[in-house]
């Protein structure tokens, strides 16, 4: 046996699920540091400038869209458990989503667009439904 | 069993039909390859040994196929392991090339299926006898090769490095996974988040997140402009698809064919790390175009592709002559042998020459049906991006959902992750960090943890990882000229970006 | 719209009506769609495929549709801890009240926390095994080692059915000499294939595994570096008779008869052996009405009698063990006690 060495290490099982987290972690702050030092400059020009959104954000379609996808996964989620195991959360709730979805982002809300959009709402989430959930037996919510 | 009784007219159909059905998985982002072959695995306990086979194995080779697509048109993985193919697909696909860039991924697809195909019929068990000579201590050191990519992968050396180590932060939120060996026990959850975070986050759901809902928010962002002019350019206004484009590319395509079938070999590095290793190898040793990969680089296409499908050929090898899957689908494939009555494990071609015969058999033709299928269907495929985005985001929004639900069989909280990381990866684009080492480090996090602490507690000591074979040291010399080429090729990118900063001031 | 569109919108409609139609109308305490969770995430594993079986068989049986989902353990416990209407139900096995034992985050006590529903199945594959070229022949062999002073390290998986084993071992070892346990460690890893692995390399004198997995390793040639040898079994004699007679791959029942007690015994506290069957089961939520658990019984007793089951269990090496729920938890709580036991004894000494 050799000398015991700095390079010997001894991991105990029972909290051996912190010895690479620490690791990383360590390396995550030592870089942030390194890299918040590299960009100080813009860092100090972001940070007198005040943090505000990027002036030229279409704030309606982005937050519409979180909202809107936020919104979507609750209504699934509690369609699917009042009607359980028969995918109806998914298929129920896609339909108005996809609908909503395409007037958010349509710039021109004609006839014929709404028309359209509303077919694309019905007709994509029954596909997916029957194809996924029907014919191939996918779990869906 | 002789293989003329398992090879009928029906086998070669279900390799067709399975391979078709596959691509269709692997196309739709958030659907993969993995789940192609779990949905239909029940559909093979009617068949019959040979016929079961073969529809599974043309369902693995179109899944993996299929994730191309997406990759260069959407930007959207189609399957985890096309990953690398965006990096170079869609940046063609913007200037009007997304057909010549797919037909560049389907031949480079061929080349490596077929590669391994052949490595896996002459040279299974002496591999598999080869594999075992890699233990924790050998797997790390492949993981920490690949790691070595962060730093070229990025905008900037540091930038890169800090995204990467982000990423595999990130990847350690949660408990440490009994099933590879951990210890049960939670970290880096904070007390009252414990019932949801126990899991931690699911690969798929993140990479479905980052990849397809970020690039719908940021479409948002911009107001969903619909553009049709440059639509009809996109298409294949750019150069047209020559094979020539493969001359000079001998040795990517074997490096990266024997890269993808290498790592399949391996049991637990998983497939979307062998796109990324090709593509890593192929960029820092490129010497012709280093600037051009991020950019649109056809040889960064043909090293992902090759590799992945390369990875279907090397994952077979550990499951016939160790009873080992290499990767996640080739684990269902235990499933199937199982029901049939077949017995994988390291007597299993010895035993049943037969089935062996089929399963090369099936996987050829499969390889061969797929770009067959894949260059027929392109131009169709290809008019995806035509559809106006209006219809066609909040559809791709819904196919992720589909996709971070089923990953693990119907879990609510894998979609919320979605939609944590789908904004997660909108701001990373905001701060100027970069996305691909934040994924790379995302998901060889944990492997790199399990096989670092698995190490030490085995050897106690940080020498092993030097001392430990000759493979391992080999490992560091392809480690150091990693790093070296790599430093290398960021200090130059530098200083040209100084000269063109300073050229146009 | 033409007419390719319109005939095109008729087939969708004809296949959407075709999908609401209800699987079944009948009267009866169940609901016609179960979701079937099990604790693990392989699809390929032998509990999927185990509940497979049962899921298909139920369904078949009632005309309701069972549908599997592997979502992992945490998940699992969670689905059906939310769900009381018996839309969801859980098939798993010793892990659930083992990990408890061991006292693995998360877990709680599923005799109080859940209904404990019907026993099915066993898998009777749980083994320990050796590299052929091992001095030890015996479990006996390896407790002798053990008390000279010979360290043993033994390749598991934390916290469920592959340690209960190595506790076993180690509890044993006490019995023969006192303290002598302490030689015997465990090397945590996870998949079969890391354990395989680790003996390979020689990091393990012993690892677990299982019949299913590494009976072809048993039968390589003497000099292969991956040559295996059974050492021990943990199944009772009983269930390894009603195996099939061919037993599995090339290893006859006959042979398989030697690697568990009486043949090769692993005592318990010095009179009787220690076994440890993996029974497969069914866990509800804590309030699912009884007359959905009588009639999830009354199926599967039906099914049993049938016994066509039993021959699909047994052509995928699983043993037919049905015990309706309220014998079932009996059983369970029985052997929860056996192996408290047997943990409570190796850590009082630690």
């Amino acid at each position: 046996m050799s000398a015991p060495s700095l390079l010997d290490v001894t991991i105990d099982f029972s909290t051996s699920h912190l010895v690479f987290p620490t690791i990383v972690g360590t390396l995550l702050v030592l870089m942030g540091a390194v890299l918040a030092v590299a960009r100080r400059h813009e860092i100090r020009a972001a940070l007198a400038g005040g943090i505000g959104w990027p002036t030229d954000m279409d704030g309606l379609r982005f937050f519409g869209t979180l909202v809107l996808t936020a919104v979507y996964f609750l209504a699934m989620n509690e369609i699917g458990w009042r009607w359980p195991n028969r995918g109806f959360g998914f298929l129920s709730a896609s339909m108005p989503f996809l609908f909503a979805m395409s007037v958010l982002y349509l710039h021109e809300r004609s006839r014929r667009h709404l028309m359209l959009a509303a077919v694309v709402a019905v007709l994509a989430p029954l596909v997916a439904w029957l194809v996924l959930f029907r014919l191939f037996d996918v779990s869906l919510p | 069993m002789d293989v003329l009784a398992l090879i009928s007219p029906a086998f070669f159909g279900l390799v067709a039909a399975g391979t078709v059905i596959g691509i269709f998985f692997g196309a739709i982002p958030g659907l993969t390859a993995t789940m192609a072959v779990a949905v239909c695995l029940p559909l093979t306990y009617s068949m019959g040994l040979g016929t079961g086979l073969a529809f599974l194995l043309g369902l693995y080779v179109g899944g993996i196929s299929g994730g191309l697509v997406p990759a260069v048109l959407l930007n959207i993985p189609g399957t985890p392991s096309s990953i690398a193919t965006t990096f170079d697909g869609y940046p063609m696909a913007r200037r009007g090339e997304g057909e010549r860039a797919l037909k560049i991924g389907i031949c480079a697809s061929l080349f490596g299926g077929l590669f391994s195909l052949v490595v896996l019929y002459l040279f299974a068990p002496p591999l598999a006898d080869f594999a075992i000579k890699f233990s924790f201590v050998e797997k790390f050191l492949i993981i920490l090769l690949a790691l070595t990519l962060l730093a070229a992968l990025g905008s900037g050396m540091l930038t890169g490095l800090f995204s990467g180590v982000l990423g595999m932060f990130v990847s350690l939120v949660g408990v440490y996974d009994i099933n590879n060996g951990g210890n049960g026990d939670i970290r880096l959850v904070p007390g009252f988040l414990e019932t949801w975070l126990e899991s931690g986050f699911s690969l798929l759901p993140v990479l479905i997140g980052v990849f397809g809902l970020t690039a719908v928010l940021i479409e948002a962002e911009h107001g969903v402009r619909e553009d049709a002019a440059t639509k009809k350019l996109l298409l294949a206004s750019g150069k047209p698809f020559r094979l020539s484009v493969f001359r000079g590319q001998w040795v990517n395509l074997l490096r990266s064919s024997a890269i993808g079938t290498f790592v399949g070999l391996l049991p637990g590095i998983g497939g979307s790390a062998a796109s990324i290793l090709a593509y890593s190898q192929e960029k820092t040793f490129n010497r012709k175009e280093p600037d051009a990969f991020g950019k649109g680089a056809p040889s960064g296409i043909i090293a992902s592709e090759s590799a992945n499908n390369g990875l279907t050929g090397g994952a077979l090898i550990p499951l016939l002559s160790l009873g080992i899957p290499g990767d996640a689908t080739t684990a269902i494939l235990i499933g199937a042998f199982t029901l049939q009555g077949i017995q994988v494990g390291p007597l299993f071609i010895g035993d049943n020459p037969g089935v062996w015969q089929a399963i090369v058999i099936a996987m050829l033709f499969a390889n061969l049906c797929m770009v067959l299928v894949m260059l027929f269907a392109i131009r169709p495929i290809a008019r995806v991006v035509m559809v106006p985005k209006y219809l066609l985001l909040p559809i791709i929004l819904m196919m992720c959902v589909v996709g971070a639900y089923t990953i693990n069989s119907g879990v609510m909280f894998d979609v919320w992750t979605m939609l944590a990381f789908g904004v997660f990866g909108w701001l990373i684009y905001k701060l100027r960090l970069d996305m691909a080492p934040f994924v790379i480090g995302f998901i060889l996090g944990p492997s790199a943890e399990v096989y670092f602490v698995k190490s030490l507690e085995s050897f106690g000591t940080l020498t092993i990882f030097f001392t430990k074979s000759w493979i391992a040291m080999l490992l560091w010399v392809l480690i150091l000229a990693s790093v070296t080429a790599s430093v290398a090729i960021a200090r130059a990118g530098a200083r040209r970006a100084r000269m063109a900063a300073a050229a146009e001031a | 719209m033409n007419r390719r569109q319109f005939s095109v919108l008729g087939l969708i409609g004809g296949l959407a009506a075709a999908g609401f139609m209800p699987l079944s109308a009948g009267a009866q305490p169940l609901p016609d769609a179960i979701r079937m969770v099990i604790g693990s995430n392989a699809v390929s594993g032998d509990t999927y495929q185990n509940a497979s079986i049962i899921a298909e068989a139920l369904s078949a049986h009632l005309g309701i549709k069972v549908k599997v989902d592997a979502v992992g353990i945490s998940e699992a416990f969670k689905a059906v801890g939310r769900d009381p209407r018996g839309t969801t139900v859980m098939f798993h096995h010793d892990q659930s009240y083992l990990s408890h034992l061991y006292g693995v985050r998360g877990f709680s006590d599923i005799f109080s926390a859940y209904k404990v529903g019907p026993v099915v199945s066993v898998n009777p594959g749980n083994a320990y095994l050796v590299p052929k070229q091992s001095p030890y022949q015996s479990v006996d062999d390896l407790l002798k080692a053990a008390a000279d002073g010979t360290r043993i390290r033994v390749g598991i998986q934390a916290g469920g059915v592959s340690e209960i084993g190595y506790s076993a071992l180690k509890n044993a070892a006490r019995l023969a000499k006192p303290g002598s346990e302490a030689n015997i460690v465990a090397v945590n890893s996870g998949s079969q294939a890391d354990k395989n692995q680790q003996l390979f390399d020689g990091q393990v004198e012993v690892i677990n595994g299982s019949v299913q997995a590494n009976e072809q390793f048993t039968r390589l040639p003497d000099d292969d570096q991956k040559a295996m040898r059974f050492l021990w079994l943990t199944a009772s004699r009983e269930i390894i008779e009603e195996a099939p007679e061919a037993g599995f791959g090339q290893t006859s029942r006959e042979q398989l008869l030697q690697y568990v007690t009486p043949a090769m015994r692993v005592t318990l506290d010095g009179q009787q052996d220690f076994v440890f069957d993996k029974d497969f089961f069914l866990l509800y939520n804590k309030d699912m009405p009884d007359e959905m658990v009588k009639a999830i019984d009354e199926a599967l007793a039906a099914i049993y009698a049938k016994g066509d089951i039993q021959k699909t269990l047994k052509s995928s090496f699983f043993i037919p063990h049905f015990l309706p729920s309220q014998e079932a938890a009996a059983y369970l709580k029985t052997k929860d006690g056996n192996y408290r036991q047997v943990i409570e004894a190796i850590a009082a000494k630690n």
